[in-house]
């Protein structure tokens, strides 16, 4: 047998569990892809991956808690789906999920048993779903006898990193809208607040796609480089190459926005052409998010694909709740008068000129310029005032012209003061 | 007597407390709690209804469809719009895509785990399993020795993962009943079941953009527009998720069934149901009458006395009481109202210990869920549900007709499988509907309003049971919105009359023989797939108890 090639421990390991080597590296790749990684990097986190393999090492998952705050489990739901890899590998393979309120097998106290020995232990990661409800004292959410606030804090103060999953988490998600009877915000600032300083990575969506979730994993549990995962983060502390660009900016539909082909109403013949949503109020280019790039549910579909106006989902500014995505967009279905990227972005023709390089710009130019000229008549109207400067008047830069035959009219004097930085907060 | 608390309840939406009196081995008073009060009825205040569907939707990742389609319908009425044929179909895929979802996900992975231990299934001979398998006619899609190898792996490394912290040696090991072959039979199941719920959503995701949270369904009708790619594909994965549960759920509940009779014996609850009925019927539409329109779904609406006599749901029946609930007062509201108030006090079960009210119809407590659609497409006879309930009663030894063999723990459990069936069936044979209107020249989706002010209730299901949303439309804003979900009805605390929920009454009874791990209420309580970030919750008192588990989160070394 000495002249014939033989396998490898890991190969054998893979043979074992019905896994080619090729469809592995397929794996890796997938996995690459989703952390934004370049095909050069796939050995390298197949190394990775063949380390944390069972087996290949013992002992070696990474532990992770996954609370669920105040939630609809919908973020757990969507981690469910994800195919890169499918999630009973996740679990079984990749990460020691010791505390899941969906998926764990144990209850009651023997579950929040193995949540305190596993924050005992320390060098976790914690993932949170859900706001954090501060009403009635932190009542508003109990769990296992203590409030939820509580339970929070316990679990983050050990843990290597805080993962706020889906805009709730972020900052307090449609139950931080108006009049946020259960006075919800994200985790960011709730932990800043109580003087917790493990780093929180925020990742919105309503719910969060699972790929998004799993390159943050990568990095941490497959890499087992916090520095990978922080280095990737923008001011809003999300990783900034799933967050940095629009929806508007990757848009399948985009051709026809350029083209100044649009869907008047929904389920219509434009619609069958695939023609751009923007005067059904999509939300695209004010929206920040890779959904048009990574698609969901194994990559079947996303919104504006199913006809479907992108409504905001990932707005989430993690420093205010106000801020959550349902306040900032809605009516869904109106056209915002212009454009808004976090709270104090400014009206289109400053945009332009302070935000180089954001093609979005000439969406409004396009967008009021094509109503004008009759290219894109129809479609819902626009909204009478931004909704922003009619709850900040205080802040306002100008006057707004009809929106037939204009944008808005900037004060100078105005817009130098009271154009505000993003977090002179 | 003794206190015997589970907090949190697992394997389910959302948070969720049981406590239970338990004396001589059995529980002899139950109280439930739903810990999260998130307040969506005043979000949507001053938005509109079209907004509102989407919004609402967000009350539940598992059932969001539902509550997109409950608040469109109401949405719909209030607008005076009557949908179009293929918005009916289409909606209708999209609600059947979640059911699916939605009852694999439950089964297999939320409440398998009551009576399947994976781990058992390391001391299996795998080719007994497959001798196993032939002989009761269970499903074989997965590769047992791969699967054995894997799990092995997975011990040896010694983290427990999800199984951490595992109630499998309750009841000093007797517990769970399943021989090891079978278990490792089983545990192929519930990892072939986490790809086919993925499947469902997938399906509702092509329909909807994604899933959870889809985007299409607002009032007026769904924004998808077919093409034929979209077609074939929805065809292709409504037929293999078909031929998955054709092959799969109903053996292995069989399969369950017997060494599990025991749990035929409690958990039978308060024994009147309400179904509001789902899935537009194909004669659409049915002009201004709601009760034919109800009536005509292919599982139709139907409220069922203690006898299974059947009636119409009336509109003013429903009620909900908050004084044993932490909201203000302690008045009955009649639907529709439209009143929110909450008030947090203190945990106490001799006065106010839950997030959920207390809803009521004719003043009584009601059962929802998949148990009582049945029972109500039974009663009106429904074909495809007739033949297959009397099917598996012949399984259980009982007479055709006698629906009260299924009053129990393990009687919900297992017939929510036959409905799983039906739409899987039904989801193939929409698809071909739509495909035959759209070649029929059939290409209306969308309606605009009739009108800007009005009052609309959507009636609908999710996949847990009866849902109601109502609202109320002055010039396109919502002035007014009311939501009674599911759970509220199942988990609903004592009302004012003293008598406890369905939950609590189908826990009182139960044996229980670990008071550390109520291993028979778990599984009753699973048995209603409960779900609460949508009704709210809870607390517990220091029970003192000492646990250890099994693992440790570096593993056993």
């Amino acid at each position: 047998m000495e002249n014939q090639a033989t396998m490898s421990e890991f190969d054998s390991i893979l043979a074992s569990r019905g896994v080619s080597r090729r469809s592995f590296m397929k794996l890796c790749a997938g996995v690459a892809a989703a952390a934004g990684l370049s095909s050069l990097a796939v050995p390298r986190v197949a190394q990775a991956l063949e380390e944390s393999v069972i087996g290949a090492t013992s002992g070696n998952l990474y532990p992770v808690i996954w609370i669920e705050g105040a939630s609809c489990t919908g973020c757990t739901e969507s981690f469910a789906q994800v195919e890169t890899p499918d999630v009973a590998s996740v679990v079984l393979d990749l990460i020691s999920l010791n505390y899941s309120e969906t998926l764990s097998a144990a209850a009651g106290h023997s579950v929040e048993e193995a949540k305190a020995q596993t924050i005992a232990a320390g060098n976790y990661i914690l993932i949170y779903e859900g706001a954090v409800l501060e009403a009635f004292d932190g009542n508003a959410l109990r769990v296992a006898g203590e409030t939820g606030i509580t339970a929070l804090v316990e679990a983050a103060e050990s843990a290597n990193a805080v993962v706020a999953v889906g805009s709730c988490a972020v900052n307090g998600g449609w139950m931080a809208a108006h009049p946020n009877p259960a006075q919800a915000l994200g985790v960011q600032q709730y932990l800043k607040k109580v003087g917790v300083e493990t780093p929180v990575v925020n990742v919105p969506g309503c719910p969060v796609n699972p790929e998004w979730v799993m390159s943050v994993l990568v990095d941490v549990v497959v890499m087992k480089d916090m520095d990978l995962l922080l280095n990737r983060l923008n001011d809003f502390n999300m990783p900034g190459d799933l967050f940095n660009q629009t929806i508007h900016d990757n848009c399948e539909r985009r051709g026809h926005f350029e083209n100044g082909e649009f869907v008047y109403e929904f389920g219509s013949e434009e619609e069958a052409l695939g023609y751009c949503l923007y005067p059904v109020g999509c939300k695209g280019p004010q929206t920040r998010s890779v959904c048009g790039v990574t698609l969901w549910n194994n990559r079947r579909s996303w919104c504006v694909q199913a006809g479907a106006p992108c409504i905001g989902c990932c707005e989430a500014n993690p420093g205010n709740p106000g801020d959550n995505w349902v306040e900032v967009n809605t009516p869904f279905y109106k056209r915002m008068r212009d454009l808004r990227i976090g709270p104090f972005d400014l009206q289109p023709t400053t945009i332009a000129v302070t935000v180089t390089g954001l093609v979005a710009a000439a969406l409004v130019v396009h967008g009021f310029g094509m109503k004008a000229s009759g290219r894109m008549d129809g479609g819902a109207p626009f909204e009478k005032i931004r909704k922003w400067d009619a709850k900040h008047p205080e802040q306002e830069i100008g006057t707004y012209a009809d929106p037939v035959t204009g944008g808005p009219v900037l004060d100078e004097e105005l817009v130098h003061k009271n154009a505000d930085p993003r977090h002179n907060d | 007597m003794t206190r015997s608390v589970i907090d949190p309840i697992t394997r389910i939406e959302g948070h969720l407390r049981v406590e239970m009196e338990v004396e001589n081995g059995v529980v002899a008073d139950a109280w439930v709690s739903g810990g999260c009060f998130r307040g969506m009825e005043l979000v949507v205040q001053n938005r509109t209804p079209e907004d509102a569907a989407q919004i609402v939707e967000r009350i539940c990742g598992v059932c969001p469809v539902s509550h997109a389609h409950a608040s469109s319908i109401a949405g719909d009425k209030a607008y005076g719009i009557t949908i179009s044929n293929n918005a009916r179909i289409i909606r209708n895929l999209l609600e059947g895509a979640q059911f699916l979802h939605s009852h694999i996900l439950w089964l297999y992975n939320l409440a398998a785990l009551d009576y399947v231990n994976p781990l058992n299934a390391l001391s299996a001979n795998v080719d007994e399993a497959y001798r196993v398998a032939l002989e009761n006619n269970l499903a074989l899609h997965s590769d047992l020795n791969q699967l054995y190898d894997k799990l092995n792996a997975f011990a040896s490394n010694g983290q427990l993962s999800i199984f951490s912290g595992n109630w499998f040696d309750a009841d000093n090991g007797e517990a769970y009943k399943l021989t090891p072959e079978l278990d490792l039979i089983l545990t192929s199941h519930y990892l072939e079941a986490l790809k086919m719920q993925a499947r469902a959503s997938e399906v509702a995701a092509l329909l909807g953009g994604k899933m959870p949270h889809v985007m299409t369904s607002i009032p007026g009708g769904n924004m998808w527009v077919p093409t034929e790619s979209k077609l074939d594909d929805l065809l292709a994965m409504c037929q293999e998720i078909q031929t998955w549960v054709n092959d799969t759920v109903l053996a292995d509940t069989v399969a369950l069934a017997g060494p599990y009779a025991e749990a035929l014996t409690f958990g039978k609850g308060c024994g009147r149901y309400i179904a509001w009925g789902v899935f537009e019927g194909p004669d659409w539409p049915y002009g201004d009458d709601y009760t034919e329109q109800m009536v005509n779904r292919y599982l139709p609406m139907g409220v069922l006395d203690e006898k299974f006599g059947v009636s119409d749901v009336k509109e003013d029946l429903i009620t909900e009481y908050m004084g044993h609930s932490w909201y203000q007062g302690d008045d009955t509201y009649t639907s529709p109202y439209f009143t929110t108030d909450p008030a947090f006090t203190d945990y106490n079960v001799d006065d106010r210990y839950t997030w959920v009210k207390c809803p009521a119809y004719d003043g009584k407590p009601m059962e929802a869920g998949s148990m009582s659609r049945i029972f109500a497409a039974y009663v009106r006879g429904v074909p495809f549900i007739k033949e297959n309930v009397d099917a598996v009663l012949g399984i259980l030894g009982a007479q055709p007709g006698d629906l009260s063999a299924f009053q129990s723990t393990l009687g919900r459990t297992a017939i929510r499988q036959i409905e799983t069936m039906y739409v899987a069936d039904l989801m193939v044979e929409w698809t071909k509907e739509l495909m035959e209107a759209i070649k029929g020249g059939d290409s209306e989706y969308f309606r605009a309003p009739e009108r800007t002010t009005g009052e609309g209730t959507g009636f609908w299901e999710a996949p847990r049971g009866a849902l109601y949303h109502s609202e109320k439309v002055k010039d396109g804003k919502i002035e007014g919105y009311q939501i009674i979900i599911p759970s509220t009805w199942n988990l609903a605390p004592i009302n004012s009359e003293g008598e406890h929920g369905p939950l609590e009454q189908a826990l009182i009874g139960v044996p229980v023989a670990d008071i550390e791990k109520p291993i028979n209420a778990l599984r009753t309580v699973h048995s209603f797939d409960p779900c609460t970030a949508c009704a709210v919750h809870v607390t517990e008192r220091e029970t003192g108890k000492h646990f250890e588990t099994v693992t440790s989160p570096w593993g056993v070394k």
